[in-house]
């Protein structure tokens, strides 16, 4: 508790558990994590598969929520918030970047950043210039009306962090932002990723089980069998 | 709103083969309403024109209380100076012709046979012909000013006289004070209408005949042709008028109604259509249904990727049920234009033949009539349920778990 309210926290968890049934069998994902994030950051969660490293980004990012315990984003605490709410504070404050890209695949560059702008509510011609802003950022000026399958799979990746940038959110989660590309190419997303949280200062917390990866973050968290070590 | 139909456009073409086989479903569904509602007011205008031509007119004119107290005591009910009325009405917009009637229900006779009928009397004149203009004359010729003593007779009362073009015949019925009466007339023509139940009955004279056979000068009611059916509501009221300024004793009725059978058939059609229009709203359900769950099927990820950046539920719901909007209504266009190029083919090809209906002793080339209101009441009852259709998979789109979608291989 003494954390909360602090200045420049912008997430803060408290012993948040996570359990799921499996068939008849309860998986205890998460077994009471305390933690705390501050505005700027940029943090590595790192553990072997079935840790619980998705788990704890996925409660993060609001995707999820705890069995037990409080999450707050911004000094908000999230566990009551209802589905609109909780939509809106997404869209609003976290970006999120996949393992997969996950972009839309009937949008091109531009529209696929363009997406989270319109949700917001941002009228075109802002819309236009920061979405124009953000792919300059990163690099993908000559790729604007590409879709995503005449994209490399490092270019998804810039896509799909440029849509997780452009609505200026004070987090970006990324789970295993690089586990789908080829080490060159992960190198080159990870310094993008970086030069993005030192430019805007958003806070940016990725997942990985790679220790070079890893390596990359200003602070580590080692996460095993749901428990912070 | 113009971001959503533009995501919603073009994931209805993402998966090309689906999209076309369901506007396949949509366009054989608005083809077929529009083609057999082209059909059936194509048959509806016939029949009403038969029936407005052959018997009824437009408008028919009585003495006031005929249509009520006529049928039991038509003695009272006759009119006695219709020249009076004739006059009055020359000269008003869409009129084409008025003539006079006088009916009777009596027995004709060979000699050796003998059966009941229904005469009409009418003013064998040119434009009298107006009024024949559904009658086919199948033998001998149609009434003729000088005939003074011919009559035309059905076919199927002709056939069941067995008689022939030239014999005489007797009528025998009533006068108005009850006495028994009857004259000879001589069978010029053999008259066809298609109404096997008119043709088995009626005989056609020259109103003198008949007035001689009833013994009276008047005669029953006046009949008004117009140049437009639609124009009954404008004339109607306008005559109505007339009769209400001078104080006259009369009364006026439309064709519509008098024209029972008209509108049953109509009623009976208009059930069929709406079976025929159920039919296909159901098929093009389950077809766009079948292509929404699909598609809600195949995008459960791209769902959990919209909801994490933001999107709300009702925002999943609101992309979901704007493809099933568009498919209907790119649907229906294409339908649409469709169902006008069949209806051109089969009109410029001839028709469709059909045969006699029930009590109809002819068939007749049936034509597809192109209605705008038949066409925008498929194209909103196609859009309403492939709209529809969309409903329960956009719902089931809109409450999947984030993450559970997230993680959807």
């Amino acid at each position: 508790m003494g954390n909360k309210g602090k200045r420049g926290v912008v997430i803060l968890l408290e012993n948040v558990t996570k359990e799921y049934k499996l068939g008849k069998i309860i998986v205890n994902a998460l077994r009471g994590i305390d933690l705390n994030i501050s505005q700027g950051e940029f943090v590595s969660i790192c553990g072997p598969s079935g840790s619980g490293k998705s788990t704890l980004l996925n409660l993060m990012g609001c995707l999820d929520v705890p069995t037990s315990g409080r999450i707050h984003i911004q000094n908000n605490d999230v566990t009551i918030l209802k589905d609109g709410d909780l939509s809106r504070l997404r869209n609003r404050t976290i970006g999120f970047i996949f393992q997969m890209f996950n972009l839309i695949p009937v949008l091109n560059t531009f529209e696929n950043v363009e997406y989270p702008l319109i949700i917001l509510g941002i009228s075109k011609k802002e819309r236009q210039e920061r979405v124009l802003k953000t792919v300059e950022d990163v690099g993908l000026s000559n790729f604007i009306k590409h879709r995503p399958d005449e994209l490399s799979g490092g270019q998804r990746q810039r896509v799909a962090i440029g849509r997780a940038l452009v609505t200026n959110p004070k987090i970006i989660l990324a789970d295993e932002p690089t586990a789908n590309l080829d080490s060159k190419t992960g190198i080159e997303v990870l310094d993008l990723m970086k030069k993005m949280n030192e430019e805007h200062k958003t806070t940016f917390i990725f997942s990985t089980h790679d220790p070079k990866i890893m390596n990359y973050a200003d602070k580590i968290y080692i996460i095993s069998d749901g428990r912070m070590t | 709103m113009k971001a959503l139909l533009l995501l919603a456009l073009r994931n209805i073409f993402k998966n090309k083969r689906r999209t076309a086989m369901t506007f396949m479903a949509i366009i054989s569904g608005m083809t077929g309403i529009i083609v057999f509602g082209g059909f059936i007011e194509f048959t509806y205008q016939g029949l009403r024109e038969t029936t407005i031509r052959t018997q009824l007119g437009h408008v028919q004119i009585y003495k006031k209380g005929y249509s009520e107290q006529g049928i039991a005591d038509p003695s009272h009910y006759l009119m006695d100076n219709p020249e009076q009325i004739e006059t009055m009405m020359s000269g008003m917009p869409n009129i084409k012709m008025i003539t006079r009637r006088l009916t009777f229900s009596g027995l004709v006779s060979t000699g050796e046979k003998t059966l009941t009928c229904k005469g009409i009397g009418i003013v064998v004149a040119k434009k009298e012909e107006e009024m024949s203009n559904f009658e086919t004359i199948v033998d001998g010729v149609q009434l003729e000013p000088d005939m003074r003593d011919g009559g035309v007779v059905g076919i199927d009362l002709m056939n069941a006289l067995g008689a022939k073009v030239g014999d005489n015949l007797t009528l025998l019925t009533t006068t108005r004070d009850g006495t028994i009466n009857g004259i000879d007339f001589k069978i010029v023509g053999v008259a066809q209408t298609g109404s096997q139940e008119y043709d088995s009955v009626f005989i056609k004279l020259p109103i003198q005949s008949v007035q001689k056979l009833l013994d009276t000068t008047s005669i029953e009611k006046m009949i008004v042709l117009l140049d437009e059916t639609d124009n009954v509501s404008k004339v109607m009221p306008l005559l109505e008028n007339i009769i209400k300024e001078k104080g006259l004793d009369l009364e006026l009725k439309s064709w519509s109604e008098l024209a029972a059978f008209y509108h049953k058939v109509v009623k009976l059609y208009d059930g069929i259509f709406d079976v025929v229009r159920i039919i296909i709203a159901i098929i093009v359900l389950f077809s766009v249904a079948n292509t929404m769950s699909m598609s809600v099927f195949e995008r459960v990820r791209e769902i959990g990727t919209l909801r994490a950046i933001g999107t709300t539920r009702g925002g999943i719901l609101r992309l979901f049920m704007a493809e099933g909007f568009l498919i209907g209504v790119l649907g229906g266009l294409l339908g649409i234009i469709m169902s006008i190029l069949i209806a051109y083919a089969i009109n410029i090809s001839g028709g469709i033949e059909i045969p006699p209906p029930p009590s109809m002793n002819r068939g007749y080339t049936a034509l597809i009539l192109i209605i705008p209101k038949v066409i925008f009441h498929a194209f909103l009852l196609i859009v309403s349920v492939s709209t529809l259709s969309s409903l329960y998979p956009a719902y089931k789109a809109s409450q999947l778990k984030v993450v559970e979608a997230l993680q959807h291989v």
